[in-house]
C-alpha cells in the first residue's frame, strides 16, 4: 500500500532536542490502570520497603508484565485507590545491580534456552512494555514468534518524544539494541523506519549496522500519521493474517539494550513536554508516577490549561490532581489552553493567524507557521455535508463519512463491512471535519461493539458445537 | 461589540423555556452564534480542531459568488437585489418554521441556497414567483428529506425546476437585455425585456449573431448572474483554490461538455461559444459542486460530472429545450448515490485484499 492521506498540525510550543532531567518528587503515585495495562496482581503490602526496580504489581492479562518501582521507597497501598503510592523515596538513584542471572526462570522461558532467558529478562526488567503489535497495538506474546519487527525512530505527532532527542549520544546503545533484537529472531526482517535515510544520523546508523543484512532501512515522508505502526505495517506489505508484528520505537531499542547489555531495569521515561502554554518546551526524563500537579507547577502551567497524556491528536485528557501520576507508558505531555472567550464575528475574519486544512483563510498565503490552538471546538456541530476532507486525510484508506452515516443510522454491520476496523485512530478526520463530528470517538466505540458482538457470536457458535458434539456422543452411547 | 453582547444577553430570557418567544429559540441561537463564535470545548480526542466551520465554509461560497453577482448588478440593474431579499425572506421563513417545529438549530446551508436561487432566474421574474419558488425548493428539496446534509437534490435547482414547469412563459420570457453602467440605477421590469437568449438563437442555427467576446463578458440576455463567464471564472477559481468546490467535478463537467461540443458542432470557436452559453459555467462551478448532492468519492465525482456535461449537450442539441443544465444537474443528483454505491463496493474489495 502506498502511503496516502495525512496532514501536519503545526502547533506552537514544539519541544527542542535538549534532554533535561526532571527533579524527583517526594512521592510517586503509580497508576494501577494505565492506557495499556491493568495491574491487578499487587505483589507488595502496605508499609513494605521496596528496592529500586522491584516489581510492585503485575498485569495477569498481559503476560504478567510488571509495574516496577522507579526508586527505592516505602509502599503506601490502599486497595480502593487507583494507584500505588511510593513514599520516602531514596534521594539518589541506587547503584544499578545487574539482574540475578541465576534467578529461576518460568517453564516457557527455560524451554527456549538462551532466547528464553533474554525474553524473560526483557519482560521482568520492564523493556517488554515498549513492544506493540502492529495491528492491535496490544502487548505481543514475549515467548511467541513474530513475522517481522518494525523499529521506528520517527514520532510525528505534536508532541511525543522524538527519535532525535533520544538517540543523541546514544547511537552505540541503539545499534547494540538492534543486535540484541536480532538475536531474539530467527530469520525475520527488522525494518528500521527513518524520516530521511540520507541524513547524518541515518548515515551513522548505517555505518554502525553495516554488514547486518537483516536490518532494512525504510524512508517515509515526515507527515503525520505515517509513523503509526499499523500504517507502516500495511505500507510494508505485512499481512495481518501472517502472525504478529513486533513494533517498537527508538526508546524501545534503547530499553532492550539497557536490559540485555547491563541487565538493568528500565525505570525512567523520556517525555516530550510541549504546547502553546508551555514556556520552555523540551524533553524531560521523568519517573513514572510523578504527580502531574507537581509537573505542571514546575513547568509553570497556569490554571486554565488542559494537560493531555500523549500528543495533541490522540492524547487523552489527564486529570490534574495531586494523586494522579505520570502513566508508565507516557511518551509526551501536551498542554492546551482552555477556550473561554467567544470571538466576535469569528467566521468572517481574514484569518492570517489560523491555519486550516482547506485553504479558507488568509494564512494560506503565509506558508508554514506554528499556531496557538486551544481546546475550542471552533464551530457548531452540524450534519455531515459530504465535503470529503475526512477521506482525503485518512491514512487507512477507509471512508470516515460513510462509516459515520452507517453508525448514525445504527447499522453496525454495514460499518463493519466498510472496514471500520482498519481505522488507525489518528484523529485527523475529527480534526479536519468542518461539521465538527466526533468521528474518531464514534469509530473507537464502534470497534468495541463489533469486537464484543464477534466474541459473543464465536462463544455462541462454540457452545452450539459443544452441545452438538455432546448430543452426538450421547446418541453414539445409546446405540 | 460589547453593546451587541449586552443586547443578546438582555434578550436571552425571552427565548428560554417559559419566555415570550420560546418558539423562536432557534433564531436567537443562530443570531447569537452568528455574531459570537460559541466557546464550546472539545469533549474527546483530538482535543484541538481545525478552525474551519460550516459558517466559514458557506461564506466561502458566497465570496465565490460575489463576482458573478457584481457583474449581474452592472448588467441587469438593482432588481436582482430585491429578488435576493425576497428569496432570503421567503426561504428563511420556511427554514425557521422547520427549525422551530423540529426544535433543531438553523443551519448555514440556506445562506447559499437563498443567494444562488435568484441568481439563476430570469432578471424580470415577478417577485412573488421568486418567493413561491424558493419556498417550494427549501420545503420539498431540502426539509422533506431531513434538512441540510440529507437532501438528494440541490434545493435551488428543485426551486428553479418547479418554476420552469409551473410558469413556463414567465421563465422563458423574463430575460433582460444587458445594459451599460447606467443600469446600476435602473429598475428593469417586465416591460423592458428582450426575448431571445443566445441559445435560443443557436437553436435556429444563428449562433454567429452573438460574438464570442460578448458571451465571455456577459453582454447577452440570460438568467441574472449566469451570463458573465469571466466573473464566474474568477469566483469559481477562488472556490477551487479554497478546496470548497472540488476540481474533479468542475473539470469533468466542462471537459465532457467540450468533447461533446467538439463532436456535435464545427470549429473550436463554436465549442468555446457553447461553453460560455447558458448556465453551463455557473452550473459547473456553483451548482454541480454542492458537496451534499454530488457524488462523494473522487472517481464518482468525475463520473457524475461527465454525466452532467454530456446530458447538457444532448439536451441542447437533440431536444425541444433550449437549455438543459438544470435537468442535467437534477439527473446527476439522481445517479450520484448509485455511482457512489458501486465505487464503495470496489473500494471495499480492494481493502479486503490489502488488509
Amino acid at each position: 500500500m502506498t502511503l496516502r492521506g495525512g496532514y501536519d498540525v503545526i502547533l506552537a510550543g514544539r519541544p527542542d532536542k535538549t534532554l533535561s532531567p526532571m527533579p524527583d518528587p517526594d512521592t510517586l503515585y503509580l497508576p494501577r490502570k494505565t492506557r495499556r495495562f491493568h495491574f491487578t496482581d499487587v505483589r507488595v503490602k502496605d508499609g513494605n520497603a521496596v528496592g529500586q526496580g522491584d516489581a510492585l504489581a503485575t498485569d495477569p492479562a498481559n503476560f504478567s508484565v510488571p509495574l516496577l518501582a522507579p526508586r527505592a521507597g516505602k509502599v503506601v497501598y490502599d486497595p480502593t485507590a487507583p494507584y500505588i503510592t511510593l513514599a520516602d523515596l531514596a534521594k539518589t538513584p541506587a547503584q544499578v545491580q545487574p539482574a540475578d542471572a541465576a534467578a529461576p526462570l518460568p517453564h516457557v522461558a527455560r524451554a527456549m534456552g538462551d532466547g528464553g532467558r533474554s525474553r524473560h529478562r526483557l519482560l521482568s526488567l520492564g523493556a517488554w512494555e515498549y513492544f506493540y503489535d502492529a495491528y492491535t497495538a496490544a502487548l505481543p506474546d514475549p515467548f511467541g514468534v513474530c513475522q517481522a519487527v518494525i523499529v521506528s525512530t520517527v514520532a510525528l505527532e505534536p508532541f511525543v518524544a522524538r527519535g532525535d532527542a533520544q538517540l543523541g549520544g546514544k547511537l552505540l546503545n541503539f545499534t547494540r539494541g538492534l543486535e540484541h533484537l536480532q538475536s531474539l529472531l530467527e530469520y525475520q526482517p527488522i525494518y528500521l523506519v527513518m524520516p530521511d535515510i540520507h541524513s547524518p544520523l541515518a548515515t551513522q546508523v548505517r555505518e554502525q549496522i553495516r554488514g547486518n543484512a537483516w536490518v532494512k532501512l525504510v524512508e517515509i515522508p515526515p507527515r503525520y500519521p505515517f509513523d503509526s505502526f499499523s500504517v507502516l505495517a500495511r505500507h510494508l506489505g505485512i499481512r495481518r493474517s501472517a502472525g504478529p508484528v513486533w513494533c517498537l520505537r527508538a526508546e524501545g531499542v534503547l530499553a532492550v539494550d539497557q536490559a540485555l547489555t547491563g541487565g538493568r531495569p528500565c525505570l525512567t521515561r523520556i517525555v516530550a513536554v510541549g504546547g502553546p502554554p508551555v514556556s520552555s518546551p523540551r524533553h524531560y526524563e521523568v519517573l513514572p508516577g510523578h504527580p502531574l500537579t507537581d509537573l505542571a507547577a514546575r513547568l509553570g502551567l497556569g490554571s486554565n490549561v488542559r494537560l493531555l497524556d500523549g500528543g495533541a491528536l490522540t492524547g487523552q485528557k489527564a486529570e490534574l490532581s495531586d494523586k494522579n501520576g505520570v502513566d508508565p507508558a507516557c511518551r509526551g505531555l501536551t498542554a492546551l489552553t482552555e477556550q473561554t472567550d467567544r470571538e466576535f464575528l469569528g467566521f468572517v475574519r481574514p484569518g492570517a493567524d489560523r491555519r486550516s486544512y482547506a485553504a479558507c483563510f488568509l494564512s494560506t498565503l503565509r506558508g508554514r507557521f506554528s499556531e496557538k490552538l486551544t481546546t475550542g471546538m471552533r464551530g457548531e456541530p452540524r450534519p455531515c455535508i459530504g465535503c470529503n476532507f475526512c477521506e482525503e486525510v485518512c491514512p487507512a484508506g477507509i471512508l470516515p463519512y460513510l462509516i459515520h452515516k452507517h453508525l448514525y443510522a445504527d447499522q453496525i454491520d454495514e460499518a463493519a463491512g466498510a472496514r471500520v476496523d482498519l481505522c488507525v485512530e489518528c484523529g485527523l478526520c475529527s480534526f479536519v471535519c468542518p461539521c465538527k463530528i466526533e468521528l474518531m470517538q464514534q469509530f473507537i466505540d464502534a470497534k468495541v461493539v463489533i469486537a464484543r458482538e464477534k466474541a459473543e457470536a464465536e462463544a455462541a457458535a462454540a457452545k452450539a458445537a459443544a452441545e452438538e458434539a455432546a448430543r452426538a456422543a450421547a446418541v453414539q452411547e445409546s446405540r | 461589540m460589547k453593546i451587541i453582547r449586552k443586547v443578546f444577553d438582555g434578550l436571552k430570557p425571552h427565548f428560554e423555556a417559559g419566555g415570550r418567544f420560546k418558539t423562536f429559540k432557534a433564531v436567537y441561537e443562530a443570531l447569537d452564534n452568528f455574531f459570537f463564535a460559541p466557546s464550546s470545548r472539545t469533549p474527546n480526542a483530538p482535543h484541538l480542531r481545525d478552525p474551519l466551520d460550516l459558517k466559514r465554509y458557506m461564506s466561502m461560497v458566497i465570496v465565490g459568488l460575489a463576482p458573478a453577482l457584481l457583474a449581474a448588478l452592472y448588467l441587469n440593474g438593482p432588481r436582482l437585489l430585491a429578488m435576493i431579499i425576497v428569496s432570503y425572506m421567503a426561504g428563511g421563513a420556511v427554514e425557521v418554521a422547520f427549525a422551530a417545529i423540529r426544535k433543531k438549530e438553523i443551519h448555514e446551508g440556506f445562506l447559499v441556497t437563498g443567494l444562488i436561487f435568484p441568481m439563476v432566474l430570469p432578471g424580470a421574474l415577478p417577485l412573488w414567483m421568486v418567493a413561491v419558488g424558493v419556498a417550494f425548493g427549501v420545503f420539498v428539496g431540502k426539509e422533506l428529506f431531513g434538512g441540510v446534509g440529507r437532501n438528494v437534490f440541490n434545493p435551488a435547482i428543485v426551486a428553479r425546476c418547479f418554476l420552469a414547469l409551473a410558469y413556463p412563459r414567465a421563465m422563458s420570457g423574463g430575460y433582460v437585455a444587458p445594459g451599460g453602467p447606467g443600469r446600476l440605477l435602473e429598475w428593469v421590469g417586465l416591460d423592458a425585456v428582450s426575448g431571445a437568449t443566445p441559445l435560443g438563437l443557436a437553436k435556429q442555427g444563428a449562433w454567429m449573431d452573438v460574438p464570442l467576446l460578448d458571451m465571455f463578458l456577459g453582454r447577452i440576455a440570460g438568467s441574472a448572474a449566469e451570463t458573465s463567464t469571466l466573473a464566474i471564472l474568477i469566483g469559481g477559481g477562488f472556490l477551487l483554490m479554497t478546496r470548497v468546490a472540488n476540481w474533479r467535478t468542475v473539470a469533468a463537467v466542462l471537459g465532457s461538455a467540450a468533447v461533446m461540443a467538439l463532436m456535435l458542432c464545427d470549429g473550436l470557436t463554436e465549442v468555446a461559444w457553447q461553453l460560455c452559453a447558458g448556465g453551463l459555467m455557473f452550473g459547473a462551478f456553483f451548482m454541480a459542486t454542492d458537496p451534499v448532492t454530488s457524488a462523494a468519492t473522487g472517481l464518482g465525482k468525475v463520473v457524475y460530472g461527465v454525466i452532467i456535461g454530456v446530458v447538457v449537450m444532448l439536451i441542447r442539441n437533440f431536444t425541444g429545450y433550449v437549455e438543459g443544465v438544470m435537468f442535467a444537474i437534477l439527473l446527476g443528483n439522481i445517479v450520484a448515490p448509485v455511482i457512489d454505491e458501486i465505487l464503495y463496493k470496489v473500494r471495499f474489495r480492494r481493502l479486503q485484499i490489502e488488509g
